[in-house]
Formats: C-alpha cells, structure tokens, sequence
C-alpha cells in the first residue's frame, strides 16, 4: 500500500501515506493551482504509487476527482467540513471512519491499532514544535527539508532521523521575518530568502507551524472523534472560513517573535490563500509591519521572486 | 399579456432594488439584511422577513452595465488578484468604491454563505466579513458521495442553527408555517420555470431572455408571484412559432457572458442556434421530502455543482439529448474552475473557448470564430 495524501487534512493516524511533496508532470491544466496539478500527474503518472487520498477544501482540490476518473488506483476525497464546530467535528469523524473501511476493502488489509498511531504522530509533531521554538537558532531550509524528508516515508518507518539530524547552528542574519503559505513544495525559495540574510522565525504552513505540537490529547471518547477534533481544531488553513481568527494568532505570534516583516508565499489560482492575502496585506498594512507577496507558479517565478526578495530585504 | 410580465417583472426588481443607494434616497430598510451566495437556502430568510442580496447577481447587473473593467481594477488595488473569480473582484471594487450602477447595496446584517457551488464564495464571504464585521454563517454541504442520513443530520443541524442566530438578529419567533408556504412557493416557481425553458428547443425565441430571466428564480425564487410570472411566460412562448431557420442545433455548456449585450457571442454564431444551456436549469433544486428540513437539504445538498462528476455527466448528457443539439460550445471561465469540468465527457462535437463571464478583455473573438468555422466542419 502506498497511498499519496494530500494537505494535513488527511490524518495520518488512519494509515500510512506519503505526504505529497512535489512532482513534474507535463499535465497543464489552466487556471488551476499547480500544486493540485502536479498531485494529479503523480496519482496518474508514478506506478510506484497506487492510492491517493485528497481533501475537498478549495476549487482546485474540488476537481480533482473529474481528472483521475480514468485511473484505477484507490481514490478516497474527505470533504474536509467549512467550519469547526461540533457537527464539522462530528461529520468529519464519520468520514474518517469510512475512509477506514474503503481502504481495508480496496486492500484487502486490515489496518492496525490507531491508538499506536495516534502516539506516533504525537511524538512526530511535538519534535517538530521542539524544532519550531528554536527556529531563530537553526536552518530553516534544513528544519523545512526534514519535515518534507519526515513526512514521505511511511510512519512505523521514521525514526525522526532527518529532524534528529537538524543543528543548532545559530546562523547569522540579518532581519527576522515570519513566513506565511500554503504547503511549501519548492524549498528553493527558502534558499533564496535565507541567502538575502533573512532569518524566519515562525510560519503558519501546514507541515510546520499548524501541526508543531498537534496532538490528540486523549481518546477516552470515540477515536475517531478525537483525531477529527484534533485536525479541525488546531491552527486553522484558510478553507476552514475563518480568517480573523487566523491573521489574530498569526500577528500576535509574530509580535511575539518580534518579526520584522512578513512573506506571503501562495501558490497561482489558489483561491483561500489569494483571499486570505487581500485581508491579511490591509490588517499589516494597519500595523506597518512590511510585507513581500510570492504568487508562484513555476521555475521562471523564482528568479523573479529572488530580485523580489533582495529588494524587500533592502526594505527591512 | 405582454403587458403583465412586464408588470410583474418590473415589480420584482422595484422591490429588490429599492434599497440600492441609487433608489433608496437615503432610506434604510426596516428589515435586517443579508449578502447571500446563489443557493443559500433564502426559504429561511424570507420566513422570517429577512432581506437578502446576491451580491454575484449585481456583479452580472455590473459587467451588462459596462462597468466592470474599472471595478475589476479597483479589486487589484484592494490587493484582491484578478485570478479570482470575477464576480468576488467586481464587488470588491463595488463595495470599495461604494459604487455600482444601481449604487451601493445595503449594508449587511449578516452574510451567509454556502460550498454547495464551489469554495470560492465561502472564501469571498470571508473578505466581506473583515469589511463589514457582521456575523459570518458559513454553510457546508456534503454533496452526494456522503452517506444521505449523515449528510442530512449534518445539514439540518446547520439549517437550525442558522434560525437560531437569525431569531437572535430579528428578535422574533421563527415560525415553521410560514417557512413550509414559503418553499411551495419556490416548488412552484421551478416548476413554472420548467416549463418555459421547454421552449428553447423548438421555438423562436432568443437564449438572451431565458440567461436574463432565470434571474428571478435566483433572486425572487420563493416569492409568489415569481411562479405567476414563469406560467404567463410559458403560456406565451407555447403559442410562438415552430423554429425552422436550419440553423446548426448547439448546446451552451457554461455561464452566460453577462457583458455582452446577447449574453453570448451572437455576432460570430450567425450559423448557430442555442437550443439548451446547463446553466438555466441550475435553479431547477428538488424541493422533495416529507417536511421542510427534508426539502430544503435535498434541494441545497444536490445543487448541480455539488454531484459527483458522474452524476453531472449523467445530467447533462439527458438535457443536451432533450435539446437535440448536435454540437456544444463548452466554455473554459477563467473564473470558475468547478464549472470547467462539467462538459468533460459529453458525446457530442464540442468546442472550447476560452472567456471569463464578467471580464470582456478575456475573449479573443478571432480565435473563437476560428473555433467555431472548425466545429462546423465536425458536425454531419
Ligand atoms: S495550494 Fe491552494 S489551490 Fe492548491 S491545493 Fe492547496 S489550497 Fe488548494
Ligand atoms: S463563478 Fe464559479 S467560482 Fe465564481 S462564484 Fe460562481 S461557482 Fe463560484
């Protein structure tokens, strides 16, 4: 079983996945986040794979299913709830219950003990948040590869090596910065902001700070209820419609990490983040704190974005 | 009976557009307002006197008014990206602006939006939200692929919630009478509306007036006199001639071009004839169930956008073969990435062009003429 999940939504307490990380495929559909795009070439495209589970949480993810229809591979999409409330938590957990018995009758398996799981992840996440209050100390491009490196092998098979393997190298910079995005599949734009003398101190992406200490707390209840809890009620992405509630923690946490600017990073079509950017840019602008919008989409971007971030370092 | 529609028609719009500031003249309404999305269940709201506004319809009003190149400009300037969809951008630059061609609407009490078309408008909703700092309402329905008696629990408890917090905003008692009479008023309206669309296939009538007047089943769909209005004009168009121009028989799958003055490209299809469109029967919701919380989920659970692409390739391959349309015209919106799938397995000759239904400057018309010269040569 080698299952291709997309976005934290898709709980790895459930069974193991490879969290998608990036791919080149030729497939080009227009106006459509490549992110989304790129998932699609690999479910169709890597014979080494041959599941994926995908989230229906905006416009490009909703689709999905219509571009895999020829594909005889497992496919299951959550629809991730549009709000956090008790019936999102309840709804969402019936899902994830019958995303257990679509894969143990798709595979013939039956998936083991999730409560072994559940500390498993635990223990992943709270290394992560172990990692993310000394970011101000570390690589970030090396903290941001190991969790990629982390999350693409199975979860009875990590030994947190890669993170294990993350020093404390107390790099010098020059500003402190807060980064903020969708789930980073180029890291070289990391790169690139930490060659300007950047130094990022905190970040709300979805492999790092939304699940940094993300954990299930107790399963006395149904444990399928606990994982749903956990997933929608810890930091918020933007398709959970709440976008006062996400830019208060994110500047009052940037404050707090005393911050001197902020990169927005996002993806091209991609709907939540672009609106969540039209709010977020006026409430910055309120606070004078500066801010450097990369909408990427390919390659080319990232030279750009490079004479974009030098000049927005000069700015600082 | 010319005369009636048209009183009818005037008279609904008079009383939807009556507090736009254009109209108003500094009157504010007595009623609570709220800015809601095209399949928000309205039943609700206009049992318990509550205004309500399409904020994507007066996007349409905008671009059909000229208006939208310098609002969509203004959206740019509001750090909202014109890679979203057009109707969020023009009334972004409306409401930033404070001006429309029918003026500003309302402000909201309340906004209300659901994901049973696309994730769009949620998001959208959210923008307006941080603008106006009224409560967000947020309704998720699951579509067709989950369980139904989940899905129903699911839904009906967001349908009672929203009463609830709508009996806060008003202060008076919700009352379930009044809402059932109000939801056989919209079964009446779709019903009637049917019916008029029947005529597209066989009589001489322009797609322009059914892409305009499918309005009142958007905006004005539970109001009484809306099923009225549909029976008169169903009645009229039966007594119409019988089409006989041979003409090449097209289905159009997509929005309507709310900028151009035919809703559609009429200056480059003079050898064609619309004969069905997907998007006038979206409004068609399927009110069936035992009591009103089961008529209002299956109507908002099961909107068009909200099925499985297998259940909408069903769908629209029986409305194209009711048209009798020997080729479609599938249009790519650059704003709506949920309606680009919709025509991705239909057996007929097809054509893509690529538009956006608000922003004119999307449509190349040399290319899409060269399109439609080559979908003639595909069809025997
Ligand atoms: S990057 Fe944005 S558009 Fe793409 S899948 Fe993620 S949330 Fe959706
Ligand atoms: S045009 Fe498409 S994206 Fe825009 S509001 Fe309508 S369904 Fe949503």
């Amino acid at each position: 079983m080698k299952i291709l999940s997309m976005s934290g939504f898709v709980p790895e307490e459930i069974c193991d996945t490879v969290r998608f990380s990036g791919y080149t495929g030729e497939r080009n559909i227009t106006h459509f986040c490549g992110y989304a795009n790129d998932f699609i070439s690999q479910v169709m495209l890597d014979d080494s794979i041959d599941g994926a589970i995908f989230p229906r949480s905006c416009d490009s993810t909703r689709i999905i299913p219509s571009y895999l229809k020829g594909s005889s591979k497992f496919q299951y999409q959550l629809k991730v709830p549009a709000r956090s409330d008790d019936y999102a938590i309840e709804y969402f957990a019936m899902q994830l219950k019958q995303l257990r018995v679509a894969i143990e009758e798709y595979y013939h398996e039956e998936l083991g003990d999730i409560s072994n799981r559940i500390e498993m992840v635990n223990c992943r996440n709270e290394i992560i948040g172990s990692y993310y209050e000394k970011l101000d100390r570390i690589s970030y491009k090396d903290y941001i590869d190991a969790i990629h490196e982390e999350l693409s092998v199975a979860l009875h098979e990590s030994k947190h090596d890669e993170l294990n393997r993350i020093e404390v190298t107390n790099p010098t910079y020059k500003h402190r910065v807060y980064l903020i995005g969708s789930f980073l599949a180029n890291t070289d734009i990391i790169r690139k902001i930490e060659g300007c003398g950047l130094k990022i101190v905190g970040d709300n992406l979805p492999e790092s700070g939304r699940i940094q200490n993300s954990i299930v707390e107790s399963f006395d209840e149904d444990v399928y209820a606990a994982i749903s809890r956990k997933v929608l009620s810890r930091r918020l992405s933007p398709t959970q419609n709440n976008f006062s509630k996400i830019i208060s923690f994110d500047v009052n946490e940037m404050c707090k990490l005393h911050a001197e600017g902020v990169i927005f990073v996002s993806q091209k079509y991609c709907e939540p983040y672009d609106y969540l950017y039209s709010v977020y840019k006026k409430k910055l602008d309120e606070l004078h704190i500066p801010v450097l919008h990369l909408s990427l989409s390919n390659s080319e971007d990232l030279s750009k974005a490079k004479l974009m971030i030098e000049a927005f370092a000069d700015t600082l | 009976m010319a005369q009636t529609i048209g009183k009818i028609q005037t008279r609904l719009m008079r009383e939807y557009y009556k507090y736009f500031s254009k109209y108003a003249k500094g009157k504010t309404p007595e009623s609570k307002v709220a800015w809601v999305t095209s399949f928000v269940p309205v039943e609700i709201l206009e049992a318990m006197d509550i205004l309500y506004y399409y904020p994507e319809s007066y996007a349409a009003v905008i671009a059909a008014s000229e208006r939208e190149q310098e609002l969509l400009a203004e959206s740019e300037r509001q750090f909202l990206t014109t890679d979203c969809c057009s109707y969020s951008c023009c009334i972004e630059g409306c409401v930033s602006l404070e001006d429309g061609p029918r003026g500003k609407l309302p402000k909201p009490d309340i906004l209300i939006a659901t994901n049973n078309q696309c994730n769009t408008l949620p998001a959208w909703w959210n923008i307006l939200a941080e603008r106006y700092n009224v409560p967000l309402v947020i309704l998720d329905y699951p579509g067709e692929d989950m369980e139904k008696e989940i899905a129903y629990r699911y839904v009906k408890s967001q349908h009672d919630d929203l009463i609830s917090e709508l009996e806060k905003l008003t202060e008076s008692k919700f009352e379930p009478e009044k809402l059932a009479n109000v939801i056989s008023n919209s079964e009446r309206s779709v019903k009637a509306w049917q019916n008029v669309i029947l005529n597209l296939r066989t009589k001489d009538i322009k797609p322009t007036m059914l892409f305009d007047d499918i309005n009142y089943l958007i905006t004005a769909r539970c109001k009484e006199q809306t099923a009225e209005l549909y029976d008169m004009m169903a009645s009229e168009l039966s007594q119409k001639e019988e089409i006989t121009d041979g003409k090449i028989p097209v289905f159009w799958i997509g929005y309507p071009l709310w900028y151009h003055q035919d809703r559609f490209f009429s200056e480059i299809m003079y050898d064609y004839r619309i004969v069905g469109s997907n998007y006038i029967t979206w409004w068609n919701l399927d009110y069936s169930g035992n009591n009103s919380s089961e008529k209002l989920f299956n109507a908002y659970n099961y909107t068009f956008l909200n099925l499985s692409q297998k259940t909408r390739n069903a769908r629209l391959s029986k409305l194209i073969k009711e048209s009798g349309a020997k080729c479609a015209i599938s249009l790519r919106n650059k704003s709506c990435k949920c309606d680009f799938v919709s025509a991705k397995d239909i057996s007929i000759p097809k054509s893509e062009i690529e538009i956006d239904m608000i922003d004119r400057s999307f449509l190349d018309i040399e290319k899409a003429t060269g399109v439609l010269e080559l979908l003639k040569t595909t069809i025997h």
